[in-house]
């Protein structure tokens, strides 16, 4: 009887430690799958406003060019005003491309080593992209204007755009929401935390009147058009 | 049965009875709640996107009604001025990204490795920096059109966003990632095949085909808002005579 009662409290005490083991294990795994479906449904939602916001923009864009089909087909446009069109979607397709000198509401960063450090092309990089995420509508560097085939690269001391050197201090003008841009640069270990870790001397400016030159070229030798 | 022997079956059954209640409780955790709607934004996300595939089929439709109505306007017009003037937009055009266009180049396609191995988890998976690296990479060697997952870069395309799925354009696709660039094919794939984050890229087993292709076809930016809208903080300051 005595031997049962220690065989059978052995037992007990061994299913308990295995229990003890499983049950620790598992509510850890448990605790990391909520995580991970956390992410999820933030990712999810995150893509599902923005998909919202791609179809609010594109339904508008949809009803703004029915619009335009039903004058045309209705015959209630002019020759001048077609010629009025005309000339302002070969205006906007220059803007597009950076072949227009442009002004608006900005802002004007300037920025030049303080320390050991050399400012390099990544560095002005990670500048020209955080503003592009940001929304902006014109950027250059040292008056040369970032555009679709813009490089941004250092080459030996310099830093060279648009295949030109440019010298420091890195003037970089942005045309667009300056409060945007600036909430996006003076975010925690953003850009312009790490410039300061650097030792950067960095001066930003807003403006009223922000000019960007444009682009001098862009070259389309190799391309061939195609028919619609 | 002796006392001590109760006292120490009476502990064990409350510590059972707790683990019990705590795993219990875990499970119920995991399962509830979040899981519903997971599946509910799943479907709402499917929805959006299966509205927006229509809605940028008619896009493309009334666009092409437009241009056609223009054309149609020009020729019975006969004006010199409106004729000279579409030459110039199609130019322009051409220059924006506006236009589909087609060249020699090269196509590259980004896939994560299919097996981790001894390094960093994260030397496995594809980030928006070496896509962007790759980029610059194309620009700087004369790319005259570069396209990623079919979105064709722009003066204001953001950095590309990569992840579990890229964002280009405001716009995201699964991987492969295939980025299209029309340029000097043999310049292009040097520079890009000798490129330091690609040779790290191929050690970690992510798979970076670079293929010279003599017809590369790279479709045009699709606006969902009009110019006007994209830029509207803009004025011009000089402008040749239109």
């Amino acid at each position: 009887m005595k031997t049962f009662k220690v065989v059978s409290l052995t037992l007990v005490c061994l299913l308990l430690g295995i229990t003890i083991a499983w049950q620790f294990n598992s509510v850890k795994t448990n605790q990391i799958l909520a995580q991970y479906e956390k992410e999820d449904i933030n990712e999810l939602i995150e893509q599902l406003l923005q998909e919202k916001n791609n179809n609010e923009n594109l339904k508008a864009r949809l009803q703004e060019l029915q619009r335009e089909v039903d004058a045309f087909q209705n015959d209630e446009n002019t020759d001048k005003q077609y010629i009025q069109e005309l000339k302002q979607s070969v205006l906007n397709a220059r803007i597009m491309a950076g072949l227009e000198t442009v002004k608006g509401e900005g802002l004007v960063i300037t920025v030049k080593s303080g320390g050991l450090i050399e400012v390099e092309d990544r560095h002005i990089e990670e500048l020209v992209n955080e503003l592009k995420a940001s929304d902006v509508q014109a950027i250059s560097v040292n008056d040369e204007r970032i555009v679709a085939m813009s490089e941004i690269r250092n080459a030996g001391g310099y830093i060279m755009i648009n295949a030109r050197q440019l010298v420091p201090p890195y003037t970089i003008k942005a045309i667009g929401d300056a409060e945007k841009m600036k909430n996006s640069l003076n975010l925690l270990a953003g850009v312009l935390d790490k410039f300061e870790y650097y030792e950067f001397e960095v001066d930003i400016r807003e403006e009223k009147n922000v000019i960007i030159p444009a682009v001098r070229d862009v070259p389309i030798d190799m391309l061939t058009p195609v028919e619609q | 049965m002796n006392k001590g022997h109760a006292g120490m079956l009476f502990l064990i059954f409350v510590v059972f009875g707790i683990l019990i209640s705590v795993q219990f409780r875990s499970i119920v955790q995991s399962e509830t709640g979040d899981a519903i709607s997971i599946k509910e934004l799943t479907e709402e996300l499917e929805k959006e996107r299966n509205e927006k595939a229509l809605l940028m089929e008619q896009l493309t439709s009334i666009e092409a009604k437009r241009e056609q109505l223009l054309k149609n306007f020009g020729e019975t017009l006969n004006n010199e001025e409106i004729n000279s003037l579409l030459k110039k937009r199609d130019f322009e055009y051409l220059r924006a990204g506006l236009a589909p266009v087609k060249g020699s180049g090269i196509v590259i396609t980004l896939e994560d490795a299919p097996a981790i191995g001894e390094l960093n988890i994260n030397d496995y998976i594809i980030h928006d920096s070496q896509v962007n690296a790759i980029l610059d990479e194309l620009k700087a060697y004369g790319a005259q059109a570069i396209s990623v997952n079919g979105e064709r870069v722009i003066s204001t395309t953001k950095p590309v966003c990569a992840g579990p799925t890229i964002i280009v354009n405001n716009n995201r696709y699964p991987p492969p990632y295939v980025i299209k660039a029309i340029g000097d094919p043999y310049a292009l794939f040097d520079a890009v095949n000798s490129m330091s984050t690609v040779a790290f890229m191929r050690l970690a087993g992510i798979r970076v085909d670079i293929v010279m292709q003599d017809e590369i076809l790279i479709d045009r930016y699709h606006p969902i808002e009009s110019l006007d809208a994209i830029f509207d903080d803009l004025e011009v300051v000089t402008s040749e005579d239109l």
